[in-house]
């Protein structure tokens, strides 16, 4: 039995940067010219880093936020798109850009670090809303979760699809509808990537920190307290680290779901469940997959799949969604068990 | 022996629902004390008490020092504690519920030092583990799956074990094994045992002091052979109960029915 040391450490850290950097390189070769080759012209290059680079960030951020998600709330079906914390941050991150917001907003100069804010508090209201309304006792029972969940979520485009009414916006690719189903393919503005990055490496050191304690999160709260885990400062800061992330890259990208799903599971089955190794795995994989699947989108288009480049959110959700289901039916059984 | 936990007029209440009133206990290095009771006496609520899971009026202190003044790492290098019915991943190993019990121990990042494995091998040892260190919980027998919860307080190098019902789900032959490691757990690692329990019989075998709970409050405090009677169990329990003498054994109390 090998202990987990600081260079176990630096090895799971560096194995995940190689397994990004390899799922890195080949999207750099895919793109909307249709072939699987690497990028001659400086342009084309660079725009493919920019946006793997900025795909990764959203990716890494949804990924590592599904992992303590799935710990913290002992939920393997918890993620942040599922329940409601995306829809939130992007809902009221969309009220932020509304003409009437940003005018008064723009006066204070604070236009940049204010839309993250409003995407963390519409996160951490739809957290709070959801734990709220799917707990009896202190207890959260999965399927209520999501139950909440998806009712939160349906409110929140409901929400924003009125106020798209009431400002006369029209919802095209690009802009407004990116609020509802994510993209990366609408130009981020570069100040508030930057913001974003800072937060979501912050709150990920911040959660690599308390790694091993998330293992004893996942036992009861009484055994955890035993094994000298303050459960509720655990939990709740993790939710609440969590939820800046997913407000930092939705605030960027519009929601985008089952990555924060999908990444977690497959990283287990390469690394099992410690929360040590699985942290930095699946946020690799999390950064790798989403950059491939934005990639792939472009790739769509040039193929004749498609005639315009459609939001990854899309593609995401197509591929998600049936591996949603199988890791509902699983958890069933395990129920039932 | 020095007094390890120490109970001093405790009460508790959920709500206005009382739950324990005005219990006082000690537990010494060494020694297996059992909390028995029926259904609803209090014994689960005490023992999260006394680990400050649950707050109550009164005192309560470990090793002479208050509990409050411990820290939650401190504590939990210093106390063992089983529930009913423990939690783990089916896919998790045992080595993995073994080196989980050494996270007080761990530093940032989780990192642990080669100490820990070390104690971790010991205690799988002791344990009769090592064997089955690389195998899934899920595939274990009930008594070896208690085997492996009873390492993870191990691995925290405790001077006490509070264990909620750890006999419940298991054969009659597990019990008794169960039993005999705790016992000599007690004598060989001079570890403090609070456990609460519903088999009578066993624990008048295997404890060195009962302590007899019912609707919250102690009604009975001593060894065996003196809170084992009919009168006090009846007392306790609303049944009428008779006790079969055995000539250099624990007595057998059994419901006179």
């Amino acid at each position: 039995m090998k202990p987990w040391t600081l260079q176990r450490l630096l090895l799971t850290l560096l194995g995940s940067l190689l397994l990004w950097a390899i799922l890195a390189g080949v999207c750099l070769m895919l793109g909307s010219s249709g072939q699987f080759a690497w990028p001659d012209d400086p342009f084309v290059r660079g725009e493919r880093i920019r946006i793997i680079l900025l795909a990764s960030l959203v990716g890494a951020a949804l990924a590592s936020a599904g992992v303590v998600y799935q710990a913290l709330l002992r939920n393997p079906l918890a993620e942040p798109y599922l329940l409601g914390v995306s829809s939130g941050a992007s809902l009221l991150s969309f009220v932020w850009t509304l003409p009437a917001v940003s005018t008064v907003i723009a006066i204070g100069g604070g236009i940049y670090v204010g839309q993250q804010l409003a995407a963390f508090i519409g996160a951490v209201g739809s957290m709070f809303l959801v734990f709220g309304l799917a707990s009896r006792r202190g207890r959260i029972e999965p399927v209520s979760l999501l139950l909440v969940g998806v009712i939160v979520n349906s409110i929140n485009g409901a929400i924003f699809l009125l106020l798209t009414y009431v400002v006369k916006d029209p919802a095209t690719p690009g802009g407004a509808i990116s609020f509802l189903v994510g993209g990366l393919q609408g130009g981020a503005d570069v100040r508030q990537v930057r913001i974003a990055a800072i937060l979501v490496a912050l709150g990920w050191i911040l959660l690599l920190l308390v790694s091993g304690k998330l293992n004893a999160a996942m036992l009861s709260d009484a055994e955890a307290e035993s094994l000298g885990v303050n459960v509720q400062v655990l939990r709740w800061g993790g939710l609440l680290l969590a939820s800046l992330m997913t407000a930092a890259a939705v605030a960027v990208s519009g929601p985008i779901g089952f990555i924060g799903l999908v990444c977690p599971h497959l990283a287990r089955l390469l690394v099992g469940n410690d929360q040590r190794k699985l942290l930095p795995v699946a946020t690799a994989l999390g950064a790798g997959l989403l950059a491939l699947a934005d990639r792939l989108t472009a790739s769509l288009v040039a193929w004749h799949w498609l005639e315009t480049v459609v939001p990854v959110g899309v593609l995401t959700a197509l591929l998600g969604g049936p591996f949603f289901l199988i890791i509902l039916m699983q958890s069933q059984r395990r129920g039932a068990a | 022996m020095s007094d390890i936990l120490r109970i001093e007029s405790l009460s508790f209440a959920f709500g206005r629902s009382k739950v324990l009133q005005d219990i006082s206990l000690t537990v010494t290095s060494g020694e297996i004390l059992a909390l028995l009771g029926p259904n609803g006496s209090g014994k689960s609520t005490l023992i999260r008490a006394a680990l400050g899971q649950l707050r109550g009026h009164g005192k309560v202190t470990w090793q002479g020092r208050p509990l409050r003044s411990w820290s939650r790492r401190a504590l939990a290098k210093l106390v063992g504690y089983l529930p009913q019915t423990p939690t783990f991943e089916p896919s998790s190993r045992v080595m993995d519920v073994l080196q989980l019990g050494r996270s007080a121990y761990w530093g940032a990042f989780g990192i642990e030092s080669p100490n820990d494995a070390t104690i971790v091998h010991q205690v799988a040892e002791t344990l009769n583990l090592t064997e089955l260190l690389s195998r899934r919980m899920d595939e274990l027998s009930g008594g070896q799956r208690q085997r492996a919860f009873i390492g993870r307080c191990l691995v925290q190098e405790p001077i006490a074990m509070l264990l909620d019902e750890p006999s419940t789900f298991l054969d009659l032959r597990a019990q008794v094994e169960l039993c005999q490691l705790l016992r000599e757990l007690a004598r060989q690692k001079n570890i403090a045992i609070l456990m609460a329990s519903h088999d009578l019989n066993l624990t008048a075998n295997f404890a060195d002091r009962i302590c007899l709970l019912s609707a919250g409050e102690v009604v009975s405090q001593g060894s065996p052979n003196q809170v084992l009677t009919p009168e006090i169990l009846t007392q306790a329990y609303g049944l009428p109960m008779q006790r079969i003498e055995r000539e250099g054994a624990a007595p057998v109390v059994v419901p006179k029915l």
